[in-house]
């Protein structure tokens, strides 16, 4: 199993040898991470573990990472999950719906704090944001809303729009929720939807070739790990196509899409983390309200619009919290 | 004298006031430390959190006005024709400056929806609903400003809507929804005390903004709202004094409170009790210290003062009971340099006077039992003792006793028998006493006394004669009553003066005084030839009292162991007795 890369920080023990140990507390809290994705050491490991550092968690220390990635395989989450209960983590956090549920369903007896995982309350994640039940409780994104929002930018910044081709996993429920929040306003906004979900990566080729035959105004990418795995081609294509995408993180417009809409991604790891240390402290995740994002940031890429031919409208310009020049 | 516990011991006493003397004053200054500490301390806490609720409410309101200044900027254009562009501008500047306000509405001067911005939902222009009846738009059109209720947005994000009217009609009514939860970052920054809360409640009692930001978004139930309302009350009533209540957690704070004007909102400053009376308790510890350190100084010190004054004490009263035991020779050993070591040797002073006292009483006592009491003091006093040593002497021997007694005492019971011999001797006894004779034998009815021996006497046959006269007096009235009793009991006496051997006999303990020669045998004789009533003497003593005593001749007799016969006289002592009258 090659492609698993489970990185166990051990340097806890090691620290057991040396003069940290004598200011370090006893307790190392043992973080399980299960990930639908690949496990971003890049952005997503730092930012998590200055988040953790934030609170008096040092990693390495007091605090290691039991990190369990199904790398886009979604079908591997329940084993992975099994895996951490196992391995006696003291809290699993989720990112994506799939991991969410496989946390949830397998792990009934660690708390779980969840992100990325759509509306939380719409796939029956937990009760209701308040009182989330269970063993969970996290960050939700109300994201389903936001496609529609999405799609109401896309229309705004191209005024001539009439069909949207989004793509998405169609495995994933939070993702369809949102596909169906996205057709619902497209049928206000006067769009055609071009759906084309997909389920495995090569059903990527599939959706390309569905856009070659029948070219849509803009994609809209939703955002899983499915898609996030398959960014690349994504971003790609549109860039050969000359069509305009909007994605839901800002990170991809940093890696050439043309906008994004989405929660402040970092923002809600941070509450995540707080969530986290919460439980760590003896809370419990059934008491903890689900948080939702307070702040949205909308990045446009002016490089791509211009390699697209396309000139922003002022109000799309006066919209964005980030610009790539 | 019996040693007994003394119902109050002294060790006590002194125990109890040196102790007292210490301890009361610490006491007495330690609880008015705590005391007036304690009412410090309050205050301070109390004047601290009014200040901090103070601040906080200050604080919030400034993030209040802040969006109101900021939304008042949206209705300074009139709605017109074309201004749609740099409306919609307007507000999406807004909304980049203020990250609170999710959800804008812009209605024209008649209430119609002109333009509906969001950052969740998608924007809505040029809707024409007409909210010219909202709430919002009434209450902004009546007072420009106006702060609509908390509402929870899925249950569980606490939402506000603040709508601005302009100064003109026409240019409308911005109403923007704010989330509440960005209140947080100015909570964050307003600390009480060291565990202490502040947050915010709106009227109906529904918690806005709380550091713990769970507890808002969990939302209060019925019971807890009803909680922070009495709070709220209660506080409110105590005019900024901060009062003692438990809170939402369950936990006993004291919590002050200041209001926020606009949105009718109430910020609580709460610390827990235990927190803010904290330096109170320290200070408690502290003098429960120091009470407890003072309190067993000051009985170490009471003890060793009462044990240094009680031990000479007891010392005393061990001397004195071994005094009054009559070990004169005990010395009371104190070296205690006061008043006590004064006593200790004034005792010892009337110890070794005691033994003196004691040795002359006793020799007293010796010489008594033959020298008139007066004559054994003189003895003694003069300290000559040499007076009872042997010599030959010129004395005066009387003898008397009862006739018939022998049968008397054969015949009368011993108690009737005592009871005579009991007023014989009282009578004899203190004659002799009174004539100063020396008693040098007593044996059962007889008696042998001397005269001008230890002590010399001029008229020794005198004194003897008239003490003899004396005795018969007396004897002779007792007879009377023996006689009518029906006891037949006689007395005589006889008389003699002579040279005679005198001096002390017997051995250590027993020592008689006694004569010795024919003169005490002559006057044994004597008595022994006299009748009842007779006081038969010799011719030398005859010679000798013939000139003031009344004598009769009865002739020369001769008497056994005398080898002539011997002229005898009796005293007529009846007149004698009358003539000493």
């Amino acid at each position: 199993m090659a492609w698993r890369q489970p990185i166990v920080a051990t340097m806890a023990l090691l620290s057991l040898c040396g003069g940290a140990a004598a200011q370090a507390p006893s307790k190392v809290f043992k973080i399980g991470f299960l990930i639908a994705s690949p496990w971003d050491s890049r952005f997503f490991e730092p930012a998590i573990t200055r988040a953790f550092a934030d609170r008096g968690y040092i990693l390495g220390t007091n605090l290691a990472f039991d990190i369990k990635a199904a790398s886009g395989k979604l079908e591997l989450l329940p084993a992975l999950a099994d895996e951490l209960v196992a391995d006696h983590v003291d809290l699993i956090m989720t990112r994506g719906y799939p991991s969410a549920v496989a946390a949830k369903e397998r792990a009934a007896a660690v708390p779980v704090v969840v992100s990325g995982s759509g509306d939380p309350v719409a796939t029956h994640l937990v009760m209701s944001l308040a009182r989330p039940g269970a063993n969970l409780t996290g960050v939700s994104e109300i994201a389903a809303d936001l496609s529609a929002k999405r799609l109401q930018i896309l229309k705004e910044a191209i005024p001539s729009l009439r069909t949207v081709a989004v793509l998405w996993n169609a495995d994933d429920l939070a993702m369809t929720l949102r596909y169906n929040s996205s057709r619902d306003e497209a049928t206000k906004l006067g769009v055609a939807i071009q759906p084309l979900g997909v389920h495995a990566p090569n059903d990527f080729a599939v959706a390309f070739a569905a856009m070659v035959r029948d070219p849509p105004d803009a994609i809209m990418m939703l955002t899983d790990a499915l898609t996030i795995l398959n960014r690349k081609r994504v971003v790609d294509f549109a860039a050969e196509h000359r069509i305009p995408a909007i994605f839901e993180g800002d990170s991809l417009v940093r890696e050439g899409g043309l906008m994004s809409y989405g929660p402040d991604g970092a923002a809600l790891l941070n509450r995540a983390v707080g969530l986290a240390d919460r439980v760590l402290k003896g809370a419990s995740p059934a008491d903890l309200p689900l948080e939702l994002p307070t702040k949205f940031v909308f990045a446009i890429n002016l490089k791509a619009a211009k390699a697209l031919g396309l000139d922003l409208p002022e109000s799309i310009v006066l919209r964005a919290d980030q610009v790539v020049e | 004298m019996e040693q007994t516990r003394p119902r109050r011991p002294l060790f006590q006493k002194y125990f109890v006031i040196l102790f007292g003397a210490v301890i009361v004053p610490l006491i007495v200054s330690g609880a008015s430390d705590a005391w007036f500490g304690f009412r410090d301390q309050s205050a301070l806490v109390s004047n601290m959190l009014g200040v901090e609720a103070r601040a906080a409410a200050e604080e919030i309101k400034s993030f209040l006005d802040g969006i109101v200044d900021q939304l008042g900027w949206t209705v300074q254009l009139p709605w017109s024709e074309g201004s749609e562009e740099r409306h919609k501008y307007d507000l999406l500047r807004l909304m980049r400056q203020a990250p609170a306000i999710v959800d804008l509405i812009q209605v024209d001067g008649a209430g119609i929806e002109k333009m509906h911005l969001s950052r969740v939902a998608p924007d809505v222009v040029d809707s024409r609903i007409d909210r010219s009846n909202e709430d919002s738009v009434l209450g902004a059109v009546g007072s420009r400003v106006w702060y609509g209720p908390v509402t929870l947005h899925e249950g569980s994000e606490p939402y506000m809507t603040i709508a601005v009217a302009g100064s003109r009609v026409s240019a409308g009514v911005t109403i923007a929804t704010v989330n509440l939860k960005l209140i947080l970052e100015v909570m964050a920054g307003i600390r009480v005390g060291r565990s202490g809360d502040a947050f915010v409640v709106d009227r109906p009692g529904h918690l806005v903004a709380h550091p713990d930001i769970s507890l808002v978004l969990r939302g209060v139930d019925d019971g807890t709202r009803a909680t922070l309302q009495a709070m709220r009350i209660a506080a409110l009533g105590a005019g900024g004094e901060a009062i003692a209540t438990t809170d939402i957690q369950h936990r006993s704070v004291l919590v002050a409170v200041a209001p926020i004007a606009g949105p009718d909102w109430t910020v609580f400053a709460e610390d827990p009790i235990e927190e803010a009376l904290a330096p109170i308790r320290a200070a408690l510890w502290r003098t429960g210290f120091f009470l407890l350190s003072g309190g067993l100084f000051a009985a170490g010190l009471a003890y060793l003062l009462a044990y240094r004054l009680v031990v000479p004490i007891r010392k005393l009263e061990e001397g004195a009971k071994r005094i009054g035991a009559g070990q004169f020779d005990h010395k009371i050993a104190i070296a205690t340099g006061d008043e006590l070591e004064q006593l200790a040797d004034r005792f010892n002073v009337m110890a070794g006077e005691l033994a003196l006292s004691q040795e002359r009483s006793e020799r007293i006592a010796r010489l008594k039992r033959f020298l008139a009491p007066q004559v054994a003091e003189l003895v003694e006093r003069s300290g000559e003792e040499s007076l009872l040593d042997g010599q030959r002497v010129e004395v005066v021997v009387v003898f008397c006793d009862l006739r018939g007694f022998t049968a008397f005492a054969s015949s009368a019971g011993a108690e009737e028998t005592m009871n005579v011999l009991r007023q014989y001797y009282a009578a004899l006894g203190a004659i002799i006493t009174q004539f100063e004779a020396t008693l040098t034998n007593l044996a059962g009815d007889g008696l042998m006394m001397l005269m001008n021996a230890p002590v010399a006497r001029a008229d020794c046959a005198f004194a003897a004669v008239r003490m003899a006269a004396e005795m018969q007096q007396q004897v002779q009235a007792l007879i009377v009553g023996w006689r009518r009793q029906g006891h037949t009991i006689g007395f005589g006496m006889g008389l003699a003066k002579g040279v005679a051997t005198v001096g002390r006999i017997g051995y250590e303990g027993r020592l008689d005084y006694t004569a010795i020669g024919s003169v005490v045998n002559l006057a044994s004789r004597l008595c022994g030839e006299a009748r009842d009533a007779q006081i038969l003497i010799d011719p030398a003593a005859a010679h000798e009292v013939a000139t003031g005593v009344p004598l009769k001749s009865l002739g020369s007799r001769g008497i056994k162991g005398f080898g002539d016969e011997i002229e005898i006289h009796a005293v007529e002592w009846k007149e004698a007795a009358t003539d000493d009258k």
